[in-house]
């Protein structure tokens, strides 16, 4: 599973990361979201898979 | 008529419905009408004040919200541009109210200017300074075993950290807490708004000498941050950094000091609920702070004009329409969230538009949510008993801009204080805040 952050539709509300901490990265100064790593440990996909119905701009897609 | 007028007229009343979101009554109807509104006509047009649109589905919220390319924040109130009225309805403000009110590029330079201000980053070094606002505030009724979680604690947590976080003297909280929550708690045509208006002058005044003061010796905060900033190509003058400051201002006190009083409310009706979030905070806490968001979603709702002839979610807007987008209704969407009218203090995919959707997406969220963690454990650690006097609880007599509470009285076992005293506390922080330049912007880690 990978994590797609669309860095055009993001506004940095940060709800991936308060879900999944471990799958995304604030950036310091806008705090935008980006994928932490390529892949999904299988320990986490219930995890993004709550990160991406909790993103109020739909910005995030899984593959 | 031409064919256009009957296109027109045909349009609007098909998705006709009475809307008066200032009318008497409203709040206490808020779910009836939104239920009503999002079953019959998810974008509807209302006749009243001059005519808008008022869009209560979730769907047609999100799509409206982010087409900026047909959408404008713009307020013009000098008709120097197209002359649209900004983000109120009625238009409240009488100047434009800071980059809310405006559109990209500008509102895009405002907010790279600001960013690193309020980052998530940015607001997790405020939450020692914070915790201990908090403790002094809880330590000056503590012995009383009696509060009003607004006056004594929600009014001022979110005012001390706000000026901090701006570069103003933290203990000159009282000059801007009272007039500010006036401003928004006082209908338009209250006999009250002269002296508001005389008291909003001497925030200006304030805000005036510190920006002139800034100019000549930097300090760090957002003050700073405007006086250095590129909007455009140009410096701000201080009649812009002031309108930036009172829209921070309006944004930092109201509506953070509202969710809390509405959290600690329901909280107070529920004690068995109480009790589960303060036990199981580690794995709740995080999502019972979005659901009181998303349930109470004290700024309400935004307006837009449509700057160009458009079709969204299915609807045609001509250019100039007034629109009402409701977040607070989109909230409600059953589509969305299930069982919407239920606080589920466990929710998953909360995905609510409490802090706007789309760019201007408030920019003091983080803060905001830092801040209220903060008041909510510390009553949950030290207050776990209140019981609140619903006869005692004032709710704002209108929820034109945000729906919050003037009291919101409480009783609790009495307890011991633990520290300083209020204004030595705060006395104490600024010394630490200018040591530390803990208003200073975050830099991006070299990685």
């Amino acid at each position: 599973m990978k994590i797609h952050v669309d860095t055009e539709k993001c506004q940095g509300h940060t709800l991936c990361a308060m879900r999944a901490p471990e799958l995304f990265q604030l950036d310091e100064i806008d705090g935008h979201s980006s994928a932490v790593a390529d892949e999904v440990p299988a320990s986490q996909e219930t995890a993004a898979l709550e990160a991406v119905r909790s993103c109020p701009e739909q910005a995030i897609a899984l593959s | 008529m031409t064919a256009e007028d009957v296109s027109d007229s045909d349009r609007k009343r098909e998705a006709h419905y009475h809307f008066d979101r200032h009318a008497v009554g409203y709040r206490e109807r808020f779910g009836e009408i939104t239920k009503e509104m999002q079953t019959k006509c998810p974008v509807a047009w209302s006749d009243t004040y001059g005519g808008h649109w008022v869009v209560s589905g979730h769907q047609e919220v999100f799509d409206i919200a982010r087409r900026v390319d047909v959408v404008s924040n713009d307020h013009d109130p000098e008709g120097k541009r197209r002359g649209y009225q900004g983000v109120t309805i009625p238009c409240t403000f009488l100047t434009q109210s800071g980059f809310l009110e405006m559109d990209p590029p500008e509102q895009r330079h405002y907010r790279q200017a600001l960013n690193p201000y309020l980052s998530p980053a940015a607001a997790a070094r405020w939450k020692p300074l914070t915790d201990e606002v908090v403790r002094a505030a809880i330590d000056e009724i503590i012995e009383t075993g009696s509060i009003d979680f607004a006056h004594d604690l929600a009014n001022i947590v979110p005012a001390v950290l706000t000026l901090a976080i701006a570069g103003l003297p933290i203990a000159d909280w009282p000059l801007y807490c009272e007039p500010i929550h006036a401003l928004v708690a006082t209908p338009f045509g209250s006999p009250d708004r002269p002296e508001l208006t005389q008291k909003m002058y001497e925030i200006i005044t304030s805000l005036a000498a510190a920006i002139a003061h800034g100019r000549q010796q930097a300090r760090p905060g957002l003050i700073d941050a405007l006086i250095n900033a590129n909007i455009n190509g140009k410096a701000l003058d201080d009649k812009e950094i002031i309108a930036a400051l009172v829209l921070i201002l309006i944004g930092g006190l109201d509506t953070t000091a509202a969710l809390t009083a509405h959290a600690l409310e329901y909280l107070g009706e529920r004690p068995a609920e109480r009790e589960r979030l303060s036990k199981e905070r580690d794995t709740l806490l995080d999502s019972a702070t979005e659901e009181f968001l998303r349930f109470f979603t004290p700024a309400s709702g935004d307006a837009r004009t449509i700057s160009a002839d458009c079709e969204i979610a299915g609807t045609r807007f001509m250019e100039g329409e007034r629109v009402w987008l409701s977040w607070a209704m989109a909230n409600r969407d059953p589509s969305v969230f299930p069982d919407p009218d239920v606080i589920d203090l466990a929710r998953t995919g909360n995905r609510h538009a409490s802090f706007g959707l789309g760019i201007h997406r408030c920019m003091g969220s983080n803060v905001a949510r830092m801040t209220f963690k903060a008041m909510l454990t510390a009553v949950l650690d030290r207050l776990p008993d209140y019981v609140i006097d619903p006869n005692a609880t004032v709710h704002y007599e209108t929820i034109g801009v945000v729906q919050g509470m003037v009291h919101l009285r409480a009783r609790f076992t009495p307890a011991q204080r633990v520290g300083p005293p209020l204004a030595e506390t705060l006395a104490a922080l600024q010394r630490t805040c200018d040591e530390q330049r803990l208003a200073g912007p975050v830099t991006r880690k070299v990685r």
